[in-house]
Protein backbone atom coordinates (compact mmCIF):
# COMPACT_ATOMS: atom_id res chain seq x y z
CA UNK A 1 0.00 0.00 0.00
CA UNK A 2 1.35 3.58 -0.80
CA UNK A 3 1.04 5.62 1.91
CA UNK A 4 2.71 9.48 2.27
CA UNK A 5 5.52 10.41 4.57
CA UNK A 6 3.56 11.69 7.01
CA UNK A 7 1.42 9.12 7.35
CA UNK A 8 4.22 6.78 7.59
CA UNK A 9 6.16 9.00 10.46
CA UNK A 10 2.87 9.11 12.75
CA UNK A 11 2.37 5.19 12.25
CA UNK A 12 6.26 4.69 13.46
CA UNK A 13 5.83 6.55 16.41
CA UNK A 14 2.70 4.18 17.18
CA UNK A 15 5.94 1.11 16.85
CA UNK A 16 7.64 2.65 19.01
CA UNK A 17 7.51 1.10 22.88
CA UNK A 18 8.68 4.74 24.48
CA UNK A 19 6.46 6.72 22.61
CA UNK A 20 3.27 4.20 22.96
CA UNK A 21 3.53 1.20 25.57
CA UNK A 22 2.11 -1.54 25.17
CA UNK A 23 -1.30 -1.08 26.97
CA UNK A 24 -1.56 2.26 25.33
CA UNK A 25 -0.74 0.28 21.72
CA UNK A 26 -4.24 -1.81 22.34
CA UNK A 27 -6.18 1.84 23.90
CA UNK A 28 -4.68 3.78 21.03
CA UNK A 29 -6.01 1.14 18.07
CA UNK A 30 -9.53 1.09 19.71
CA UNK A 31 -9.48 4.70 19.71
CA UNK A 32 -8.82 4.45 16.08
CA UNK A 33 -11.66 2.83 15.28
CA UNK A 34 -14.24 3.76 17.64
CA UNK A 35 -13.49 7.13 16.09
CA UNK A 36 -13.81 6.08 12.44
CA UNK A 37 -17.22 3.88 13.28
CA UNK A 38 -18.83 6.94 15.35
CA UNK A 39 -21.24 8.78 13.93
CA UNK A 40 -20.53 12.02 15.40
CA UNK A 41 -16.99 13.31 16.30
CA UNK A 42 -15.87 13.08 20.02
CA UNK A 43 -13.36 15.33 21.03
CA UNK A 44 -12.74 13.07 23.76
CA UNK A 45 -11.87 9.80 22.06
CA UNK A 46 -7.83 10.36 22.66
CA UNK A 47 -9.03 10.70 26.59
CA UNK A 48 -8.12 7.09 26.86
CA UNK A 49 -6.39 6.60 30.71
CA UNK A 50 -3.56 4.52 28.78
CA UNK A 51 -2.92 7.02 26.74
CA UNK A 52 -1.88 9.50 29.07
CA UNK A 53 1.83 8.77 29.16
CA UNK A 54 1.71 9.55 25.55
CA UNK A 55 2.70 13.14 24.24
CA UNK A 56 -0.36 14.99 23.10
CA UNK A 57 0.97 16.47 19.67
CA UNK A 58 2.30 13.03 19.22
CA UNK A 59 -0.47 11.33 19.50
CA UNK A 60 -2.43 13.51 17.15
CA UNK A 61 -0.59 13.02 14.84
CA UNK A 62 -0.35 8.72 15.55
CA UNK A 63 -4.18 9.35 15.43
CA UNK A 64 -4.56 10.50 12.10
CA UNK A 65 -1.51 8.13 10.54
CA UNK A 66 -3.76 5.22 11.93
CA UNK A 67 -7.12 6.26 10.81
CA UNK A 68 -5.45 7.10 7.36
CA UNK A 69 -4.14 4.21 7.05
CA UNK A 70 -7.19 1.73 8.44
CA UNK A 71 -9.50 3.77 5.29
CA UNK A 72 -6.70 3.00 2.72
CA UNK A 73 -6.47 -0.77 3.81
CA UNK A 74 -10.31 -1.02 3.52
CA UNK A 75 -10.69 0.98 0.51
CA UNK A 76 -7.83 -1.37 -1.44
CA UNK A 77 -9.72 -4.39 0.53
CA UNK A 78 -6.17 -5.38 2.00
CA UNK A 79 -5.53 -8.54 3.08
CA UNK A 80 -3.67 -9.72 5.86
CA UNK A 81 -0.38 -9.99 4.15
CA UNK A 82 -1.36 -6.59 2.50
CA UNK A 83 -1.31 -5.11 6.25
CA UNK A 84 1.04 -7.01 7.86
CA UNK A 85 4.38 -6.26 5.22
CA UNK A 86 3.42 -2.72 5.74
CA UNK A 87 3.64 -2.71 8.85
CA UNK A 88 6.39 -4.59 9.20
CA UNK A 89 7.91 -2.18 6.78
CA UNK A 90 7.51 0.46 9.34
CA UNK A 91 9.35 -0.90 12.46
CA UNK A 92 6.39 -3.00 14.10
CA UNK A 93 6.62 -5.64 16.61
CA UNK A 94 4.74 -9.02 15.21
CA UNK A 95 2.53 -8.52 18.67
CA UNK A 96 1.18 -5.39 17.59
CA UNK A 97 0.73 -6.48 14.17
CA UNK A 98 -1.21 -9.07 15.37
CA UNK A 99 -3.64 -6.69 17.91
CA UNK A 100 -3.81 -4.23 14.76
CA UNK A 101 -4.76 -6.89 12.33
CA UNK A 102 -7.55 -8.62 14.95
CA UNK A 103 -9.03 -5.19 15.45
CA UNK A 104 -9.65 -4.73 11.21
CA UNK A 105 -10.63 -8.09 11.12
CA UNK A 106 -13.13 -7.26 13.26
CA UNK A 107 -14.38 -4.02 11.94
CA UNK A 108 -13.67 -4.16 8.05
CA UNK A 109 -17.16 -5.07 7.40
CA UNK A 110 -18.62 -2.24 8.89
CA UNK A 111 -16.24 0.49 7.75
CA UNK A 112 -16.78 -0.71 4.19
CA UNK A 113 -20.70 -0.46 4.49
CA UNK A 114 -19.93 2.81 5.40
CA UNK A 115 -17.57 4.15 2.86
CA UNK A 116 -20.20 2.53 0.42
CA UNK A 117 -22.57 4.65 1.64
CA UNK A 118 -20.43 8.18 1.01
CA UNK A 119 -20.47 9.22 -2.59
CA UNK A 120 -23.33 10.93 -4.92
CA UNK A 121 -25.95 8.90 -6.97
CA UNK A 122 -29.21 9.35 -7.96
CA UNK A 123 -32.16 8.79 -5.28
CA UNK A 124 -33.09 5.64 -4.50
CA UNK A 125 -36.45 4.66 -4.95
CA UNK A 126 -37.69 2.60 -1.42
CA UNK A 127 -41.58 2.15 -1.74
CA UNK A 128 -44.48 2.87 -4.24
CA UNK A 129 -48.22 3.03 -3.02
CA UNK A 130 -51.34 3.26 -5.70
CA UNK A 131 -54.83 4.43 -5.75
CA UNK A 132 -57.41 3.50 -7.68
CA UNK A 133 -60.08 5.86 -8.50
CA UNK A 134 -62.86 6.37 -10.83
CA UNK A 135 -63.56 10.05 -12.74
CA UNK A 136 -66.42 10.85 -13.66
CA UNK A 137 -66.70 14.31 -14.25
CA UNK A 138 -64.17 17.21 -13.98
CA UNK A 139 -64.76 21.02 -14.63
CA UNK A 140 -63.68 20.96 -18.24
CA UNK A 141 -65.09 17.60 -19.31
CA UNK A 142 -68.62 15.61 -18.61
CA UNK A 143 -69.27 12.16 -19.13
CA UNK A 144 -65.18 10.97 -18.48
CA UNK A 145 -66.22 7.45 -16.43
CA UNK A 146 -62.65 6.15 -16.49
CA UNK A 147 -60.81 4.38 -14.07
CA UNK A 148 -57.35 6.04 -13.34
CA UNK A 149 -53.89 5.01 -10.96
CA UNK A 150 -52.36 7.58 -8.55
CA UNK A 151 -48.89 6.18 -8.52
CA UNK A 152 -46.51 7.32 -5.42
CA UNK A 153 -42.70 6.67 -5.03
CA UNK A 154 -41.34 7.38 -2.03
CA UNK A 155 -37.61 8.39 -2.96
CA UNK A 156 -34.91 8.70 -0.90
CA UNK A 157 -31.32 11.00 -1.20
CA UNK A 158 -28.93 11.13 1.33
CA UNK A 159 -31.45 11.43 4.06
CA UNK A 160 -34.12 13.38 2.78
CA UNK A 161 -37.06 11.93 1.03
CA UNK A 162 -39.14 12.89 -1.58
CA UNK A 163 -42.59 11.26 -2.72
CA UNK A 164 -43.13 11.59 -6.69
CA UNK A 165 -46.55 11.16 -7.53
CA UNK A 166 -48.29 11.04 -11.12
CA UNK A 167 -51.32 9.60 -12.55
CA UNK A 168 -51.85 7.38 -15.08
CA UNK A 169 -54.24 5.14 -16.98
CA UNK A 170 -54.69 0.96 -16.82
CA UNK A 171 -52.58 0.99 -19.99
CA UNK A 172 -49.62 3.01 -19.16
CA UNK A 173 -49.86 1.20 -15.48
CA UNK A 174 -49.61 -1.95 -17.33
CA UNK A 175 -46.73 -0.31 -19.45
CA UNK A 176 -44.92 0.62 -16.50
CA UNK A 177 -44.67 -3.02 -14.87
CA UNK A 178 -43.71 -4.24 -17.81
CA UNK A 179 -40.66 -2.57 -18.34
CA UNK A 180 -39.93 -2.89 -14.82
CA UNK A 181 -40.45 -6.55 -15.28
CA UNK A 182 -37.88 -6.71 -17.69
CA UNK A 183 -35.47 -5.26 -15.94
CA UNK A 184 -36.09 -7.86 -13.42
CA UNK A 185 -35.51 -10.32 -15.93
CA UNK A 186 -32.33 -9.11 -17.42
CA UNK A 187 -30.85 -8.80 -13.55
CA UNK A 188 -31.72 -12.21 -13.09
CA UNK A 189 -29.69 -13.42 -16.13
CA UNK A 190 -27.09 -11.57 -14.98
CA UNK A 191 -26.85 -13.45 -11.94
CA UNK A 192 -26.66 -16.87 -13.49
CA UNK A 193 -23.59 -15.26 -15.43
CA UNK B 1 -75.11 29.54 -26.62
CA UNK B 2 -75.10 33.96 -25.35
CA UNK B 3 -75.61 36.46 -27.89
CA UNK B 4 -72.17 37.39 -27.81
CA UNK B 5 -71.50 33.92 -29.83
CA UNK B 6 -74.39 34.01 -31.98
CA UNK B 7 -73.50 37.31 -33.04
CA UNK B 8 -69.92 35.73 -34.28
CA UNK B 9 -71.82 33.22 -36.26
CA UNK B 10 -73.42 35.91 -38.40
CA UNK B 11 -70.03 35.56 -40.40
CA UNK B 12 -71.19 32.31 -41.60
CA UNK B 13 -72.83 32.69 -44.88
CA UNK B 14 -71.00 31.01 -47.48
CA UNK B 15 -69.76 27.22 -47.35
CA UNK B 16 -66.19 27.88 -48.32
CA UNK B 17 -65.89 30.55 -45.46
CA UNK B 18 -67.39 27.66 -42.86
CA UNK B 19 -64.66 25.42 -44.13
CA UNK B 20 -61.78 27.85 -43.65
CA UNK B 21 -62.77 28.47 -40.26
CA UNK B 22 -63.29 25.15 -39.08
CA UNK B 23 -59.29 24.27 -40.15
CA UNK B 24 -58.13 27.57 -37.84
CA UNK B 25 -60.63 26.57 -35.19
CA UNK B 26 -59.23 22.95 -34.71
CA UNK B 27 -55.63 24.36 -35.15
CA UNK B 28 -56.24 26.99 -32.67
CA UNK B 29 -57.25 24.15 -30.52
CA UNK B 30 -54.32 21.94 -31.01
CA UNK B 31 -51.77 24.75 -30.68
CA UNK B 32 -53.63 27.54 -30.05
CA UNK B 33 -54.44 31.19 -32.12
CA UNK B 34 -52.33 33.58 -33.75
CA UNK B 35 -52.81 37.14 -35.27
CA UNK B 36 -51.00 36.06 -38.33
CA UNK B 37 -53.40 33.28 -38.94
CA UNK B 38 -56.48 35.41 -38.57
CA UNK B 39 -54.89 38.79 -41.02
CA UNK B 40 -54.43 36.02 -43.77
CA UNK B 41 -57.15 34.68 -43.85
CA UNK B 42 -59.06 37.94 -43.52
CA UNK B 43 -57.24 38.94 -46.44
CA UNK B 44 -58.35 35.89 -48.73
CA UNK B 45 -61.86 36.58 -48.04
CA UNK B 46 -61.96 40.36 -47.73
CA UNK B 47 -63.48 40.65 -44.41
CA UNK B 48 -61.86 42.64 -41.30
CA UNK B 49 -59.46 40.30 -38.81
CA UNK B 50 -61.95 41.04 -36.27
CA UNK B 51 -64.59 39.37 -37.82
CA UNK B 52 -62.46 36.08 -38.50
CA UNK B 53 -61.48 36.22 -35.04
CA UNK B 54 -65.05 36.40 -33.81
CA UNK B 55 -66.01 33.76 -36.31
CA UNK B 56 -63.10 31.30 -34.92
CA UNK B 57 -63.52 31.83 -31.47
CA UNK B 58 -67.50 31.63 -31.88
CA UNK B 59 -66.44 28.14 -33.94
CA UNK B 60 -64.28 26.63 -30.84
CA UNK B 61 -67.12 27.58 -28.12
CA UNK B 62 -69.02 25.49 -30.41
CA UNK B 63 -67.28 22.67 -30.79
CA UNK B 64 -65.87 22.91 -26.85
CA UNK B 65 -68.81 22.88 -25.56
CA UNK B 66 -70.41 20.17 -27.39
CA UNK B 67 -67.75 17.89 -27.11
CA UNK B 68 -67.62 18.22 -22.83
CA UNK B 69 -71.16 17.09 -22.79
CA UNK B 70 -70.76 14.98 -25.86
CA UNK B 71 -74.49 15.93 -27.22
CA UNK B 72 -75.79 13.90 -29.98
CA UNK B 73 -76.53 14.43 -33.07
CA UNK B 74 -79.76 15.51 -32.75
CA UNK B 75 -78.94 17.67 -30.14
CA UNK B 76 -76.16 19.36 -32.09
CA UNK B 77 -78.24 19.74 -34.99
CA UNK B 78 -80.88 21.65 -32.92
CA UNK B 79 -78.58 23.93 -31.25
CA UNK B 80 -77.11 24.83 -34.98
CA UNK B 81 -80.42 25.68 -36.14
CA UNK B 82 -81.15 28.67 -33.93
CA UNK B 83 -78.65 30.51 -35.90
CA UNK B 84 -79.73 30.03 -38.88
CA UNK B 85 -77.47 29.03 -41.22
CA UNK B 86 -78.41 27.05 -44.43
CA UNK B 87 -78.51 23.18 -44.14
CA UNK B 88 -75.40 22.77 -46.12
CA UNK B 89 -73.65 24.59 -42.96
CA UNK B 90 -75.59 22.88 -40.29
CA UNK B 91 -74.29 19.26 -42.06
CA UNK B 92 -70.58 20.39 -42.44
CA UNK B 93 -70.61 21.37 -38.85
CA UNK B 94 -72.12 18.35 -37.74
CA UNK B 95 -69.42 16.29 -39.82
CA UNK B 96 -66.64 18.36 -38.25
CA UNK B 97 -68.03 18.03 -34.31
CA UNK B 98 -67.86 14.29 -35.07
CA UNK B 99 -65.12 13.77 -36.52
CA UNK B 100 -62.85 15.62 -33.74
CA UNK B 101 -64.76 15.23 -30.85
CA UNK B 102 -62.16 12.38 -29.83
CA UNK B 103 -59.54 14.69 -30.22
CA UNK B 104 -61.32 17.47 -29.03
CA UNK B 105 -61.56 15.75 -25.67
CA UNK B 106 -58.58 14.48 -25.79
CA UNK B 107 -56.98 18.39 -26.00
CA UNK B 108 -59.62 19.22 -22.99
CA UNK B 109 -58.37 16.64 -20.45
CA UNK B 110 -55.09 18.45 -21.14
CA UNK B 111 -56.31 21.40 -19.71
CA UNK B 112 -57.02 20.22 -16.51
CA UNK B 113 -54.24 18.11 -15.23
CA UNK B 114 -52.82 19.04 -11.99
CA UNK B 115 -50.69 15.89 -11.47
CA UNK B 116 -48.22 14.78 -13.60
CA UNK B 117 -48.78 11.88 -16.08
CA UNK B 118 -46.89 8.90 -16.76
CA UNK B 119 -45.19 9.42 -20.21
CA UNK B 120 -42.30 6.57 -20.23
CA UNK B 121 -39.79 4.54 -18.36
CA UNK B 122 -36.49 3.94 -19.38
CA UNK B 123 -34.06 1.70 -17.37
CA UNK B 124 -30.63 0.14 -17.13
CA UNK B 125 -28.91 -2.53 -15.50
CA UNK B 126 -25.73 -1.25 -13.51
CA UNK B 127 -22.88 -2.77 -11.44
CA UNK B 128 -21.02 -0.59 -9.35
CA UNK B 129 -17.51 -1.97 -9.40
CA UNK B 130 -15.41 1.45 -7.66
CA UNK B 131 -16.09 4.66 -5.86
CA UNK B 132 -13.84 7.39 -4.90
CA UNK B 133 -14.03 5.47 -1.22
CA UNK B 134 -13.78 2.09 -1.93
CA UNK B 135 -12.69 -0.14 -4.31
CA UNK B 136 -13.66 -4.03 -5.38
CA UNK B 137 -17.21 -3.51 -4.94
CA UNK B 138 -19.87 -5.48 -6.64
CA UNK B 139 -23.20 -3.76 -6.16
CA UNK B 140 -26.02 -4.14 -9.01
CA UNK B 141 -28.06 -1.55 -9.31
CA UNK B 142 -30.88 -1.04 -11.53
CA UNK B 143 -31.00 2.71 -12.59
CA UNK B 144 -34.18 4.45 -14.55
CA UNK B 145 -35.47 7.66 -15.83
CA UNK B 146 -39.34 8.70 -15.60
CA UNK B 147 -40.51 10.68 -17.97
CA UNK B 148 -43.91 12.28 -16.84
CA UNK B 149 -45.60 15.24 -18.20
CA UNK B 150 -48.10 18.25 -16.73
CA UNK B 151 -49.99 19.69 -19.43
CA UNK B 152 -47.56 20.92 -21.88
CA UNK B 153 -44.49 20.55 -19.66
CA UNK B 154 -42.32 17.36 -19.61
CA UNK B 155 -39.73 16.14 -16.90
CA UNK B 156 -37.81 13.14 -16.17
CA UNK B 157 -36.15 12.07 -13.27
CA UNK B 158 -33.38 9.19 -12.75
CA UNK B 159 -33.93 6.74 -10.02
CA UNK B 160 -32.53 3.96 -9.05
CA UNK B 161 -33.47 0.69 -6.90
CA UNK B 162 -32.01 -2.47 -5.84
CA UNK B 163 -32.84 -6.01 -6.72
CA UNK B 164 -34.78 -6.85 -4.16
CA UNK B 165 -36.62 -3.48 -3.99
CA UNK B 166 -37.55 -3.67 -7.67
CA UNK B 167 -38.99 -7.15 -7.02
CA UNK B 168 -41.49 -5.41 -4.37
CA UNK B 169 -42.19 -2.65 -6.69
CA UNK B 170 -43.39 -4.58 -9.69
CA UNK B 171 -45.33 -7.26 -6.64
CA UNK B 172 -47.29 -3.75 -5.39
CA UNK B 173 -47.98 -2.66 -8.99
CA UNK B 174 -49.41 -5.97 -10.14
CA UNK B 175 -51.42 -5.82 -6.86
CA UNK B 176 -52.37 -2.93 -8.40
CA UNK B 177 -53.75 -3.96 -11.50
CA UNK B 178 -55.88 -6.80 -10.02
CA UNK B 179 -57.45 -3.97 -8.67
CA UNK B 180 -59.30 -3.09 -11.56
CA UNK B 181 -60.66 -6.57 -12.40
CA UNK B 182 -62.17 -7.27 -9.18
CA UNK B 183 -66.35 -7.60 -9.12
CA UNK B 184 -66.22 -4.54 -6.78
CA UNK B 185 -64.65 -2.14 -9.40
CA UNK B 186 -66.59 -3.67 -12.43
CA UNK B 187 -69.96 -2.71 -10.55
CA UNK B 188 -69.44 0.58 -10.12
CA UNK B 189 -67.47 1.21 -13.32
CA UNK B 190 -70.77 -0.46 -14.46
CA UNK B 191 -73.25 1.87 -12.67
CA UNK B 192 -71.94 4.88 -12.20
CA UNK B 193 -71.99 6.60 -15.72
Amino acid sequence: MELSESVQRGLQLAAEPSSVDHRGFQALVDSCFRSLLSSQGDPAVLDEPELKHVDRIQLKQVHSAATTFILEAVKQDADKSAVSSSLEELSFSTERIEIFYSSYQKHKKELERLLASIGRSPARINDVSWRLQYNTKNGQLDKVNEPSYLISLNTENQGTSEDISFTCTTEQLQDLVGKLKDAAKSVEKASQM
Amino acid sequence: MSEQQNNHKQVFCFSSVVEEFGHIALESLRRGSSPKIYESAAKKLFVPMEMVQHGVEGLVFLLMESSKHMISEVNFLDCVLVLGFSEEVNRFLLKLYQEHQGQIRTIMKQLICSQPTYQNLEWRLDVQLASRLLRQQIVPTVVTRLFLTSGTDSSSRVLQTDPRTLLHIIYTLEAALAAVKTSHTRRILRNIK
